[in-house]
């Protein structure tokens, strides 16, 4: 075990990573059976979502008084249409664009703000720790979903303001992890060299501390984005997402309930389970990314 | 060795699995199952009530607080002078069995009102008098800017001499010959005799004086009672509160909560409660509302527009379900005194091309199933009928409204967006104050909660879109509090469009004329509509001894459109347990009388 840290402990950035250790790492990952199947859930949906309006057209602009709640199949409408006579499955894919785009850029965001503060409060430490933290402490002592419907209820949602709304609050789980990565790694011997020869803090942070806690941010990141997603949806469940004709899944979800005793079972199923879906992927590929990047699998 | 099936994952398909099953258990309840308890009798005398929370307790109307729930509540606790039925059987509507005095006697010149109360007392004993009357006078009177049913030239100011006679009758001389129907529906109508012997005072320990009958000492007395007023954690401890003329007396209050009315012993009234306790909750959305009604633990509730199919269920259930009918109209407030958007909605040719862009035929009969109808001008149309839209000036016809935008100089851009083009006054330009490239894009504040409003504004949204009128929606839990008269400089002035009609924007007093609506400054025109013609109009609805003044004045709103009409819902469908008595006939005027109600 003592050799295993000395071998493939913490390289000059400046080096590029050895080949075999991120080929170790796919072939990690790929082992991962759940992980491939969330990176194929992804792949899929995104895909559905993405390119199927290119060959599936549908009006999801105009409303259509006259064929509302048509069922599955009826008037050329495989999934049927919603109660103002959109066609149900090119919502899906409408709201699933919503969805993916807002809870990528807010977990991309989040982690991003959540890697630089936390990195940076841990190497730094003392008054700027102290300050960063308890700022951290303070925002997470009130509940996330409490503080996004204020701010959704003050401003009008959109899909950016949704993005800076989510990513405004969900950057503190990042930085606390990244901060305790950054404790441990500013005592390690090549950065107190690189700060020997006369490294200021700054460049520590950029080439040694960040890239070595690399690993952490990613697998965090999947976390962070399949929250996002949810976190969308919960804010459009409760009414405060963005407005008709835009669409996402949660929002559509809602819809759907208000029709849950009238048997329009395809306005409230298939976003519901399209949810799941990407949340279950998204938390498939986090698992297999920290097998990837956990140097004891690597190695073995 | 690293598990395969990772801890949050499992926590995540758990999790999915148990929503997967949540919703077959919903979507398959659909038709045949639920766990809703048979109607008919309760072996009890409480009733439960789905209702919003009231937040206001005074009987004199304040601003902000006018929603219809605070009348219900209020009516409970305190009675008014008259009461009214639309049922045309009675003379000038007043209901002769529930009013606390005599209809009143007119003198020969028409000027002079008498009035005669009849015996009644407060829930401790003291008699109802001529000295309540003069208190609610006094009060009123030194306090008249700060009452929601004042407007300048209105109560009181169209009293030249009120008159107490003894401790039995008053009179009222006005300062000219009106039109006695519309002053008693609607000037009468505001008196609410209040417990003088308990309320005449400015603080909570002071003693009761006369200090109400000079102004001075009147604006402190109704300084403390709109404080206390204002206080809902105390509305059941409050020894104000405690002295009521109603059939109910206020048992439990939670602010935002339930509240629980239980039979007043010492009611003075013919209509005794039959039941001993209402209890009133308060649900957060529609939905929430329907679940709880379907699984059976409310007595009475209302079936949401996009549930309607679930009627026949309800009533195989024991529920009688019954559209609730009012006097009322409902429209899309326009702001005109926002600074950018009030130049446009000044412009006639613009809100004619916005109304034609609203199907209300459609939308009353695919989004609100057919629980709404058309509203056509501000005299609502008799309940039940007008649900074609025949009558309106300004049917649906997106071409004429596009051909109507092009002809006065706007580029119409479909689905992108439409600016003037041709700035300027003339027949063929956009209008005064509307400079080139103006854009017409607004924002609709409307309600939260209300499944078929948020799918009837996508629709409007849509139909507008198709013109290049960008809407967008903004839902919010109390659009009238986020959408205030206000002047073009105040930072509260900046909505365009406010909708607050998802169980009809406004309940007309039983003559429905326009003066608190849409007559210049009247106390709820909102958006600060000002026409000198309708203006005369309104003024001589409250004169004209016939309808026509009323159908003169009704004739020309509905072209003017000082607002948007829009389709007009049922106050709600109402659901009750079959074996609940009293609830029918529900009252227009969208009041309850739960001192009717009981049990089988």
């Amino acid at each position: 075990m003592s050799t295993l840290s000395e071998a493939v402990g913490p390289a000059e950035p400046n080096d590029a990573p050895p080949r075999g250790l991120w080929r170790q790492g796919l072939t990690v990952f790929c082992e991962n059976r759940l992980a491939l199947v969330g990176l194929g859930l992804f792949v899929l949906l995104a895909g559905v979502c993405f390119l199927g309006p290119l060959v599936y057209h549908t009006d999801q602009v105009h409303t259509d008084l006259t064929a509302v709640h048509l069922a599955p199949g009826e008037q050329g409408h495989p999934l049927g249409t919603d109660g103002v006579g959109y066609d149900q499955l090119g919502r899906l894919m409408l709201g699933g664009q919503t969805s993916i785009i807002v809870g990528l850029a807010a977990g991309v965001l989040a982690t991003i703000v959540g890697t630089l503060l936390g990195a940076i409060a841990g190497f730094f430490g003392g008054w700027v720790d102290a300050a960063v933290m308890r700022v951290v402490d303070a925002m997470m002592s009130i509940p996330s979903l409490f503080l996004f419907m204020l701010l959704a209820a003050i401003v009008t949602p959109s899909a950016p303001m949704l993005i800076l709304i989510i990513g405004a609050f969900a950057w503190l789980g990042p930085a606390r992890l990244v901060r305790g990565e950054a404790l441990t790694l500013r005592s390690r011997e090549y950065v107190q060299a690189m700060r020997g020869m006369g490294g200021t803090g700054g460049r520590a942070v950029r080439r040694h501390i960040i890239p070595n806690a690399i690993g952490t941010v990613i697998v965090n990141a999947t976390f962070q984005v399949a929250d996002a997603i949810l976190y969308v949806a919960y804010l459009s469940f409760l009414g405060l997402g963005i407005p008709p004709p835009a669409a996402n899944w949660g929002g559509m979800l809602s819809d759907g309930l208000a029709d849950t005793y009238s048997g329009h079972w395809w306005l409230l199923y298939p976003p519901g389970i399209a949810i799941i879906l990407i949340v279950l992927a998204f938390n498939f590929i986090g698992d297999g990314l920290r097998d990837a990047f956990e140097v004891r699998l690597r190695r073995r | 060795m690293t598990s395969r099936f990772p801890g949050r994952a499992l926590r995540g398909a758990v999790a999915a699995a148990a929503t997967i099953a949540l919703g077959a258990g919903l979507v398959g309840c659909g038709d045949n199952s639920g766990s809703s308890k048979d109607g008919g009798s309760q072996g009890k005398d409480t009733v439960t009530v789905a209702f919003r929370t009231p937040n206001w307790i005074l009987p004199i109307s304040a601003p902000g607080f006018t929603q219809g729930e605070n009348a219900i509540f209020g009516q409970a606790l305190y009675r008014s002078l008259y009461q009214y039925r639309l049922d045309g059987t009675a003379q000038y509507n007043i209901d002769p069995e529930r009013s606390m005095a005599e209809p009143p006697q007119v003198s020969d010149d028409g000027r002079t009102l008498t009035i005669t109360l009849k015996d009644n007392s407060w829930s401790d004993g003291t008699p109802i008098t001529t000295r309540d009357i003069q208190f609610w006078y006094d009060l009123v009177t030194a306090n008249k800017d700060k009452w929601a049913s004042y407007r300048a030239g209105g109560f009181p100011d169209n009293v030249d001499e009120w008159s107490i006679k003894d401790e039995k009758t008053f009179s009222i001389t006005t300062t000219e010959v009106y039109n006695t129907a519309w002053f008693v529906d609607n000037q009468l109508n505001r008196i609410t005799p209040l417990p003088q012997h308990a309320w005449d005072k400015d603080s909570a320990t002071a003693d009761v004086s006369d200090l109400a009958s000079t102004p001075e000492g009147s604006k402190k007395v109704f300084d403390f009672l709109i404080a206390a007023s204002k206080d809902p954690k105390t509305y059941d401890s409050n020894e104000l509160w405690q002295v009521t003329s109603g059939a109910w007396k206020l048992e439990k209050y939670v602010p935002n909560g339930e509240v629980t009315l239980a039979a007043e012993p010492n009611y003075s009234g013919t209509d005794k409660p039959k039941l001993s306790k209402v209890v009133l909750r308060p649900f957060t959305s529609d939905d929430a509302e329907f679940n709880v009604l379907r699984a059976g633990d409310i007595d009475y509730g209302y079936v949401p527009a996009a549930n309607m199919s679930q009627k026949s269920y309800l009533e195989s259930k024991g529920y009688t379900i019954s559209p609730w009918y009012g006097w009322s109209i409902t429209y899309l407030q326009l702001n005109y005194n926002n600074p950018k958007s009030g130049v446009l909605f000044k412009q006639p040719y613009l809100r004619q091309s916005l109304q034609m862009l609203i199907d209300q035929p459609t939308i009353s009969k695919v989004i609100w199933s057919d629980t709404a109808a058309p509203t056509c001008g501000p005299v609502p149309a008799k309940p039940g009928t007008n649900t074609d839209a025949a009558g309106c000036a300004y049917s649906f016809d997106p071409a004429k409204s596009k051909e109507l935008l092009e002809s006065h100089g706007w580029k119409v851009t479909p689905d992108g967006q439409t600016t003037c083009q041709s700035p300027g006054t003339g027949p063929n330009q956009c209008g005064e104050g509307i400079t080139a490239g103006t854009p017409l894009e607004f924002t609709v504040t409307s309600q939260t909660g209300f499944a078929a409003t948020t799918k009837m504004f996508a629709e409007i949204k849509s139909q507008m879109a198709k013109l290049g009128i960008q809407l967008t929606i903004k839902e919010v839990p109390d659009s009238v509090a986020v959408t205030p008269t206000c002047e073009p400089t105040e930072a509260s002035c900046s909505w365009d469009m406010s909708f607050f009609g998802s169980q009809g924007s406004w309940y007309y007093p039983a003559f429905a004329s326009g003066e608190r609506l849409f007559a210049t400054d009247a106390p709820v025109n909102l958006g600060s509509y000002s026409n000198p013609e309708a203006d005369k109009l309104i003024e001589a609805t409250q004169f004209a001894g016939d309808e026509s003044a009323l159908t003169a004045y009704n004739d020309f709103l509905a072209k003017d459109l000082p607002v948007l009409w829009m389709p007009n819902p049922v106050y709600q469908v109402s659901a009750y347990r079959s074996g609940l008595q009293g609830v029918e006939p529900q009252d227009p005027m969208n009041l309850m009388y739960f001192q009717d109600w009981s049990w089988k």
